[in-house]
């Protein structure tokens, strides 16, 4: 990261200018593969040298099991829905990749304020007051876009864990099925991605292809991201080791 | 009448009280309470921080102290839309009359005595519907602080303010917390429209006041429905002294 820079009026206790890490995002829809090229991306960046920190939604420690508690009630309206995920979010913010990316951490995220703002506009959330809530959220250094077809996802997402009251909509669609209804609310949810790939700068990663493939083009990007951190050369063999010491 | 925030308006009425800790406003809405119920009328009453989906997520924040002025924004945030949608929202819309023990006033005080953006906790709870009247019980730190030391042992860490590192000592801080608070509220008479009481005046003059300025307001509200214990108590000419431990407001026991 070179500078900071927010989207919006920006964190009231974040007096600094600059943070030494890199803030990488990872979007897209549910069963793209995205948790999987952050374990890979993840173990590559270590092996390289750098230090690593991993995080997502509804991960955080203060409101991620009260969100995850209250999504099993299917009783939430859609305001409180998205200011308990802002809630989640803003904790790992301050909490954790602010101060990852201060130590020089490269911090991988597995979707950022975009996808929350995606899943509202779909359900027909006012855009603007959108972008003023996740107003506090930091610029992020790259942000991936892993693009996949309905068609594709749907085999994914079943032999993952099947479909999801949330991630197929069923809270306010009306469609017959789960099966239905998640190709109807996925359809909808990528039209979103692709109207905010502009204006949020996506770079767009043809995720139909195979993880290898995907993997390489993230690690390419990555690569230019990082380039001039400079991390501290880790010896692999115990002979560098011994020569270093001495 | 009470607005949606698009400007479209409801066929109910949302009267809302505000003031720091000890202005008494808690015991102004009841007896507001007391006199719409009397009077026959449909109430809902929704009060500050009190939502069941956002509470487990509040308390432990605060147990182990993780909140920022950002994260308790929005947890206040959550919980309040989680009642606007669930409580007061479908009540308006029925026509009922909607009390609510603090609103998006309080939010915008406290947040900004934090330190955080004003324009931006506008911009957060600009989906909050307009009430009808917002009151205002204007009383001095001193006294507030007096009636407030009767009833409570000890100021906790974030009702005192303690995380803004104002003071090491509770009550200073709370003191000092509180009149930023103060400051807050005294700026947004003009912004928003707040009828002013004067909360040191007796409980009976305020609620006089109170009680001309809803009165107009009234005219077709919606009115309970005729249960049975209500028509037992009109024609007994009984109160219902007891009965009110039991009923919800506006309710059935």
């Amino acid at each position: 990261m070179t500078e900071v820079r927010f989207y919006g009026h920006g964190l009231p206790d974040l007096k600094k200018k600059r943070l030494s890490g890199r803030l990488v995002v990872l979007e897209g829809t549910d069963g793209v593969g995205r948790s999987t090229q952050i374990a890979l991306l993840r173990e590559w960046l270590e092996k390289e040298g750098y230090a690593v920190g991993a995080t997502g939604l509804k991960r955080g420690k203060l409101a991620g099991r009260g969100l995850r508690q209250a999504m099993r009630g299917h009783t939430l309206g859609n305001i409180t829905m998205n200011l308990l995920y802002a809630t989640d979010f803003v904790d790992r913010l301050e909490r954790l990749i602010i101060p990852a990316l201060r130590a020089s951490f490269v911090v991988l995220t597995d979707r950022y304020i975009y996808s929350m703002i995606a899943r509202a506009q779909v359900r027909g959330v006012d855009p603007v007051w959108l972008r003023n809530v996740f107003g506090f959220a930091l610029i992020p250094d790259a942000v991936f876009y892993l693009q996949a077809d309905v068609s594709h996802l749907v085999p994914r997402v079943l032999n993952a864990r099947g479909f999801d009251h949330w991630e197929s909509g069923m809270d306010f669609l009306r469609a017959p099925d789960y099966y239905e209804s998640f190709v109807d609310y996925q359809t909808r949810l990528l039209a979103q991605f692709d109207a905010m790939a502009g204006e949020f700068g996506f770079v767009r990663i043809d995720a139909n292809r195979g993880i290898h493939d995907v993997f390489q083009d993230l690690q390419a990007g990555i690569e230019e991201v990082v380039k001039d951190m400079k991390p501290p050369k880790q010896p692999k063999e115990g002979k560098k080791d011994a020569k270093r010491a001495k | 009448m009470a607005w949606l925030a698009d400007g479209r308006d409801l066929p109910g009425k949302l009267f809302i009280v505000e003031g720091i800790d000890g202005s008494g406003k808690s015991t102004q809405l009841d007896m507001l309470r007391k006199w719409l119920v009397g009077q026959g009328y449909c109430v809902a009453f929704s009060e500050w921080n009190s939502s069941p989906i956002v509470r487990t997520i509040t308390r432990r924040g605060k147990k182990k102290q993780l909140l920022t002025p950002t994260s308790f924004s929005f947890i206040h945030a959550a919980d309040f839309a989680d009642r606007m949608e669930r409580q007061m929202l479908p009540a308006l819309k029925a026509g009922a009359i909607v009390l609510a023990d603090r609103y998006v006033y309080t939010a915008f005080a406290r947040d900004a005595a934090r330190g955080v953006h004003p324009d931006w906790v506008r911009q957060v709870y600009s989906f909050a519907i307009q009430p009808t009247e917002a009151f205002y019980f204007r009383v001095t730190m001193d006294e507030s602080l007096t009636r407030i030391s009767n009833g409570r042992p000890k100021l906790k860490y974030y009702e005192a303010g303690m995380d803004l590192g104002l003071s090491k000592d509770p009550q200073e801080s709370y003191k000092l917390f509180q009149s930023r608070i103060l400051e807050e509220y005294e700026k947004m008479i003009a912004e928003f429209g707040l009828r002013v009481i004067d909360a040191t005046l007796p409980l009976l003059a305020q609620h006089d006041q109170v009680r001309e300025i809803v009165q107009p307001h009234l005219s077709n509200a919606l009115l309970a429905e005729r249960t049975g214990w209500r028509e037992v108590l009109a024609a007994e000419v009984l109160e219902g002294r007891y009965l009110d431990e039991i009923v919800a407001p506006g309710g059935q026991p």
